[in-house]
């Protein structure tokens, strides 16, 4: 299905009655709804999410492209649902125990959700309990998020508590390096949001949309 | 000149007979008398005693009373997190549930302001003839975010006019928590916003500029203090926007250039300062890597308007002998001169026995990563990722990567023949290819392809 454009750059832009109106009117016209997803609104978010990476949008701009994207998929998902339509898989991501900087975990977040996942938002300050729960409810992987070098090392205790368990962990934040979860045994590492997304596809053997 | 008077001679943008010297102690000042840094911010007595040792020890000509960007909300209504090793975190935001009108003033009966004000005039009282003390307001935008929580974000777009009210509002706060400090006795008030390093250019002249331009007036023509913007963190974006503000002084983070931050400064007649790594350098590093560093800085800075500062808050761990070694740099003309001869010797050496290997023979593309260490060296780090990265990407071709850390002889050898001069650098088959800045993995990609297509490899 050809790139909805108006619908691309709504999203984008972060303009989300924009965005209401181009779904409902597709949804209307009984246009295939998982094909306009794939085509049009998935893509808008990986390349916001690209863009962050390369330093040409920030937060503000990412944030609101999110809210714009979760205004159509308002509207899409209770249709997914009677169709009986799954998400990509279930993940869960949280920040760790101590340390209480969410932006970064949001942001991932909101991209995750952007790319076809179900995610359950742990929310800040989590234990092992937490994410171990998680698990328990579904999540093939576990994002662990950090901004201070003080609560970094936690992430260990979270992999040392999961290492049994099916899931897959991902590890993330402003200090948080590549050679450190290798260091600790995680499955891997997500250097900012659009990476974070890219490493849950991989580990999880999903093909990026 | 007393120290306090070089530092004034730099702010007002003047050569200075040594650099100025001003190391953000906050929560290290705990470390050094061995309190906690909950206990530390929340104690006149332990602020006396941690700020008095850093003085002792690292030989200032300003310091801060105290670095904690929570001070204001705290009175405002935020709830704190507090920790071991860093400043409280915010966990509440008054804002979602209340109006604007609803918030207390600022005033220095309320919060923490008795304990460090009591800490300020006793800190005057001690060494005020001859430091100068800081006084550390948290910045208008960093406050509206304390205030109103990640809202602030969406807000900009959907109800701009409620953050401009919010962003006075937090404008008014910083002025009255700024005078605070300048009735104690601070002769210098930094505003330190470090969320503005999350937004873009036009929001920062649309939210920020009204807002800490109306402090730093406030501070200029009714306190007659000299006053600093401090952005902790990324702010290359809006170095210039920074720079265009009525501050005296920018100080700024690692990630900014020193010689970017001089010209735009210098075209503006101001003071700037800045950066010594805090991890990499300060915290992990030892007294040479320290050295070396405040050495590097104080000959990009120059001898006119420049002040060496670590890039933010120290660390709380912070080796004590490192940032002596920067106070003897300051301090000590001879131990410069040392400092740089020894560099000197080593420049002088040909590494005759050290050769680089035939490129253009080998059956692979090489990339040869100039370092100063990438396990402790983020930028480094960030550097080797990106490259192995983009090697495995150039698969099926070979790629051979070499990481070289100057740490070691043959590093400093490599780093000579090849005729690199900054770090990081990548080079491509002995080229200098991608120096200080980590490419995109794409334009990475492409270079090692097009090299490869010159050699015939593809």
């Amino acid at each position: 299905m050809a790139r909805n454009e108006a619908l691309f750059e709504a999203i984008c832009k972060g303009k989300r009655n924009d965005v209401t109106a181009l779904v409902q009117g597709e949804i209307d016209a009984g246009t295939d709804i998982i094909a306009l997803m794939n085509s049009s609104m998935i893509p808008a978010m990986r390349d916001m999410g690209e863009r962050f990476s390369r330093n040409e949008v920030y937060v503000p701009e990412m944030l609101i492209a999110a809210r714009a994207m979760q205004a159509g998929l308002n509207l899409i998902e209770p249709i997914l649902a009677d169709k009986g339509h799954k998400a990509k898989a279930k993940v869960c991501i949280g920040t760790v125990k101590g340390d209480l900087h969410d932006i970064g975990k949001n942001l991932v977040a909101i991209m995750l959700k952007g790319a076809g996942f179900d995610v359950i938002d742990c929310g800040v300050d989590c234990d092992t309990a937490k994410f171990e729960q998680a698990v328990q409810d579904g999540a093939q992987a576990v994002l662990c998020s950090a901004l201070l070098t003080t609560t970094m090392p936690y992430m260990k205790e979270v992999v040392a508590k999961l290492k049994d368990s099916s899931a897959k962990i991902i590890i993330g934040g402003a200090p948080v390096t590549r050679q450190y979860a290798e260091e600790i045994g995680a499955d891997g590492y997500g250097a900012d949001a659009f990476e974070g997304v890219t490493e849950v596809e991989r580990l999880l053997g999903l093909t990026a949309a | 000149m007393k120290p306090k008077e070089i530092l004034e001679a730099a702010l007002r943008g003047e050569a200075t007979p040594r650099p100025a010297w001003v190391p953000f102690v906050g929560v290290h000042g705990g470390k050094l008398i061995g309190c906690g840094a909950s206990e530390y911010l929340q104690s006149a007595e332990k602020l006396i005693a941690g700020q008095s040792k850093a003085i002792e020890l690292y030989r200032p000509d300003g310091i801060p009373v105290v670095f904690d960007l929570q001070l204001e909300a705290e009175v405002l209504g935020c709830t704190l997190h507090w920790a071991e090793a860093v400043p409280p975190s915010v966990t509440s935001h008054p804002l979602l549930t209340q109006d604007l009108a609803a918030l207390p003033r600022l005033d220095e009966t309320k919060g923490r302001y008795p304990l460090v004000t009591r800490a300020l005039d006793e800190l005057v009282a001690a060494h005020g003839d001859e430091v100068a003390f800081y006084g550390l307001v948290c910045g208008p935008f960093t406050l509206a975010l304390h205030l109103l929580g990640h809202d602030i974000f969406l807000e900009m777009f959907d109800n701009p006019e409620r953050i401009q009210d919010i962003l006075a509002f937090a404008a008014e706060t910083a002025c009255a928590a700024a005078k605070i400090f300048s009735d104690h006795g601070a002769k210098v008030i930094a505003v330190v916003d470090p969320m503005t390093s999350q937004i873009s250019p036009e929001h920062f002249t649309e939210f920020v500029t009204p807002a800490v331009n109306r402090v730093f007036d406030y501070i200029r023509n009714d306190l007659k203090r000299f006053s600093s913007i401090f952005v902790c963190g990324d702010a290359n974006r809006n170095l210039d926007l920074l720079v265009g503000t009525h501050a005296d002084n920018v100080s700024v983070d690692e990630q900014i250039p020193i010689p970017r931050l001089r010209e735009l400064a210098e075209a503006q007649g101001k003071s700037f300062g800045g950066n010594i790594r805090l991890t990499s350098v300060l915290l992990l590093g030892d007294e040479r890597d320290a050295k070396l560093e405040a050495l590097g800085l104080l000959e990009q800075g120059g001898a006119r308007g420049f002040i060496l500062a670590p890039g933010c808050d120290l660390p709380y761990d912070t080796p004590p002998a490192n940032l002596q070694a920067v106070a003897e740099m300051v301090h000590d003309e001879y131990a410069r001169e040392v400092a740089r001869t020894t560099l000197k010797a080593r420049e002088a050496d040909e590494f005759a026995d050290i050769t680089v290997p035939d490129y253009d023979a080998a059956q692979a593309v090489v990339l040869d990563v100039i370092t100063l260490d990438s396990s402790s060296c983020a930028p480094c780090q960030y550097m080797m990722e990106a490259v192995e990265k983009a090697a495995a990407a150039a698969a099926p071709l070979h790629v051979w990567v070499n990481e070289h850390k100057i740490k070691v002889r043959e590093g400093i050898g490599m780093m000579t023949k090849l005729g690199v001069k900054n770090l990081p650098t990548i080079c491509i088959d002995g080229d200098v290819k991608f120096a200080s800045l980590t490419p995109d993995h794409k334009t990475l990609v492409q270079a090692i392809r097009d090299r490869a297509r010159e050699k015939g490899l593809l």
